[in-house]
């Protein structure tokens, strides 16, 4: 084995294959979405280099509306760490105990992970409305009249898209985080119970430290898939209306697609890798000190 | 044939179709052999489109004129096409025969040099295709696409719902037009439903109402680029179209409908007026509402500057050839055969009006259609749909400052000087 390790011409040939394939799919991509950046170019016709201009008119232009759409963005990481998580892992920390019906309650918050985004774009499209929605329909029937109102107005299509990205993978959050809780010894946790501790002290110090690193995947996710998020926003309103619901992604398509500039498109691209890649840096740093203290 | 001539006269009256951009292709002449040649074709008539029959029957009489000649196609619904065909043309993996709309939507790809010049098979087809269809595909003098049907705008009115309120007919005149939506309110009847999340929707009433304001030629020019977006009559009209939204003629769950959904709304019965494209003819004729709907143009607002007869609309949905296909000119001259054959179905099922001249006999078209026919015939000016007409960024730049206006964030005077400051 020692004499395989030596072998450095063994070493790569060995790894190239993967390395290549890793390379191409990943890399590659960045690499020309970074140089397309470069030009103002409309996907098809010539290509004319024009430096960081992409980057400055992003960050600059009203019409583009970035900044707002990378709030959005940001608040919906923010949501999704402040609110999805925490419901995760209580969820996650009911189910870990062994309760009665643990399979079944555990294949029930996992359902809308399974379900197509554009089946619950369409369903929470039918909740919202406000003729025949259930939303509207529900708040008249307890006599709530006054709070009725077009969900997906410019006023509350931001929360009313939320809504549906952060329940739709708090059964995904809460998977990750049951097999962590699952994969503590048991007799951890009977140690803890003998000297007296009770069941929130377990969960605090028993429980909680030794899922640490599946709460930094699950935080990673969460924060990236964010910053990613594209679907559901595409399907219940599309980034509208008048760019309320934007995020990077939309508004990425939107310029790929429909404004024929993809050299603005490729510099969102490129600038939400860069961006997902930083988070999870610091991410990851912020887990490592806290592991560290 | 009255009505033939009728309909003749009026394309030949079309004076002023949107000036097209201008490219610069490489013509390239492919000829296929004479053995059996594949084809493949994309567009946009999917299961749901009203133009669905006019494909499948001209593709079925195509195959059988034509069994040398082996043929694919394949729909996408609208919205995801128009991704679909742009990331063909930037691969060049484009079909023989591709759905397009005309003006700067192909002018784009015509720059490019991806699509085939049809000069060559155009000369074939000459005398049943008037060279006036023929100018929204035009670029640098040569022909890039072959027109289907023609569509404009149309104010449809549901007659019972008018007659709640005392009217008879469809308001003439545009003071009698908001006479009766003020009735309309009073008796709690929405006047207008449109769709805020597909702001093209909105469009068809801000552009008819700037150019019953400002005049066909205006509004021309601006989306051509001829003139600017700083025009006082266009503030006044974007001015008016936001009073009658301020006076609750608008329903106000529009901004978060589809056109689907507003478009059954009105079928049901919930508004008493529809502006959309005169292509939905057909399904309001199949929802057995011929009787009861009535279709007119918006009238006019400034009498000295508009007219009646200046209309929303012209020849756009357009089939056209790759310049990469290795059987180009076969494509060609069946991409005409085909968009002959949509046309011919497209007109009979009430789609819209033909962009070819009609040598069969279509009496029996739906009346919504027919009174298109006569509006059209009766037309002197058209003016192609903002976002057709303009290029992609600037189309799309014009689309947000109109949700803007439809969700007032915006007034009349700050859509002129944003778009003047934003257009390219």
């Amino acid at each position: 084995m020692k004499k395989l390790y030596s072998n450095k011409l063994t070493i790569i040939l060995f790894i190239l294959p993967a390395l290549l394939l890793f390379a191409l799919i990943l890399f590659a991509p960045i690499f020309v979405s970074g140089y397309y950046s470069l030009f103002d170019w409309n996907g098809f016709g010539k290509m004319n280099f024009i430096g960081i201009e992409n980057y400055k008119e992003l960050f600059t232009s009203n019409s583009i509306g970035f900044l707002k759409a990378l709030g959005n963005a940001l608040l919906l990481a923010l949501l999704s760490v402040g609110v999805q998580l925490p419901l995760a892992l209580g969820l996650a920390l009911l189910l870990g105990k062994g309760r009665k019906g643990e399979r079944a309650f555990l294949s029930i918050y996992f359902v809308p992970v399974l379900i197509s985004t554009v089946v619950i774009g369409q369903l929470w499209l039918k909740i919202y409305n406000s003729s025949y929605g259930i939303l509207n329909a529900f708040l008249r029937s307890i006599g709530l009249d006054n709070l009725t109102r077009i969900w997906l107005d410019r006023d509350t299509a931001l929360g009313a898209t939320f809504v549906p990205i952060l329940w739709q993978y708090v059964g995904y959050h809460m998977l990750l985080m049951y097999a962590g809780i699952k994969s503590v010894p048991v007799q951890y946790r009977e140690a803890a119970m003998i000297d007296g501790a009770k069941e929130g002290q377990i969960n605090r110090y028993i429980i909680l430290p030794c899922i640490k690193p599946i709460l930094k995947i699950s935080t990673i996710f969460a924060v990236t898939g964010s910053l990613k998020s594209f679907d559901l926003i595409y399907v219940l309103t599309n980034g509208g209306p008048l760019h309320a619901t934007e995020v990077p992604s939309t508004l990425m398509i939107s310029m790929l697609f429909l404004r024929n500039r993809y050299g603005m498109g490729s510099t969102i691209a490129f600038l939400l890798i860069i961006l997902c890649f930083a988070f999870a840096l610091i991410i990851g740093r912020m887990f490592k000190d806290k592991e560290e203290d | 044939m009255k009505k033939v001539i009728a309909l003749l006269l009026a394309m030949v009256m079309m004076m002023s179709l949107v000036a097209c951009g201008k490219s610069s292709s490489d013509e390239t002449s492919k000829d296929g052999s004479s053995e059996t040649i594949d084809l493949t074709m994309w567009c946009i008539a999917t299961e749901s489109d009203s133009n669905r029959h006019a494909y499948e029957a001209s593709i079925a009489d195509f195959k059988a004129a034509h069994p040398e000649i082996n043929l694919t196609w394949e729909a996408t619904q609208n919205q995801e096409y128009k991704t679909k065909i742009k990331a063909a043309v930037a691969a060049n993996e484009m079909p023989d025969i591709f759905f397009t709309w005309s003006c700067a939507f192909l002018g784009e790809f015509v720059d490019a040099g991806r699509v085939y010049c049809v000069d060559d098979v155009y000369a074939q087809y000459a005398s049943e295709l008037p060279e006036v269809m023929m100018g929204n595909v035009k670029f640098d003098g040569k022909y890039y696409g072959v027109p289907t049907t023609l569509n404009i705008v149309g104010m449809f009115s549901n007659m019972e719902l008018l007659k709640e309120v005392g009217y008879d007919e469809v308001p003439a005149t545009y003071e009698e037009l908001i006479e009766c939506c003020d009735a309309l309110v009073a008796q709690g009847i929405i006047p207008f439903g449109c769709s805020g999340k597909e702001t093209w929707c909105v469009t068809e009433y801000l552009e008819s109402i700037i150019e019953k304001t400002a005049g066909a030629s205006v509004l021309n020019d601006i989306f051509a680029g001829n003139a600017s977006w700083d025009n006082d009559d266009v503030a006044k009209a974007v001015g008016i179209f936001q009073e009658m939204i301020d006076k609750n003629y608008f329903d106000p769950e529009g901004i978060a409908l589809s056109n689907d959904e507003v478009k059954a709304n009105f079928i049901a019965g919930k508004y008493a007026f529809y502006m959309n494209g005169t292509w939905n003819c057909a399904d309001f004729d199949k929802a057995g509402l011929s009787d009861k709907i009535q279709v007119a143009e918006f009238p006019v607002i400034d009498s000295s500057k508009s007219k009646l007869g200046e209309l929303i609309g012209g020849p756009s949905d357009t089939l056209a050839v790759a310049a990469s296909s290795k059987n180009a000119k076969v494509a060609a001259e069946s991409a005409f055969e085909i968009a002959k054959g949509i046309c011919r179905y497209g007109y009979l099922d009430g789609n819209g009006l033909p962009a070819w001249t009609p040598d069969y006999d279509y009496s029996s078209i739906n009346s919504l259609t027919q009174s298109v026919a006569d509006i059209v015939a009766n037309s002197s000016q058209m003016v192609l749909f903002g976002d057709t007409a303009m290029a992609a960024d600037n189309a799309n730049i014009y689309l947000d400052y109109v949700s803007q206006i439809y969700s007032s964030v915006i007034n009349g005077q700050e859509f002129v000087d944003g778009l003047t400051k934003d257009i390219k």
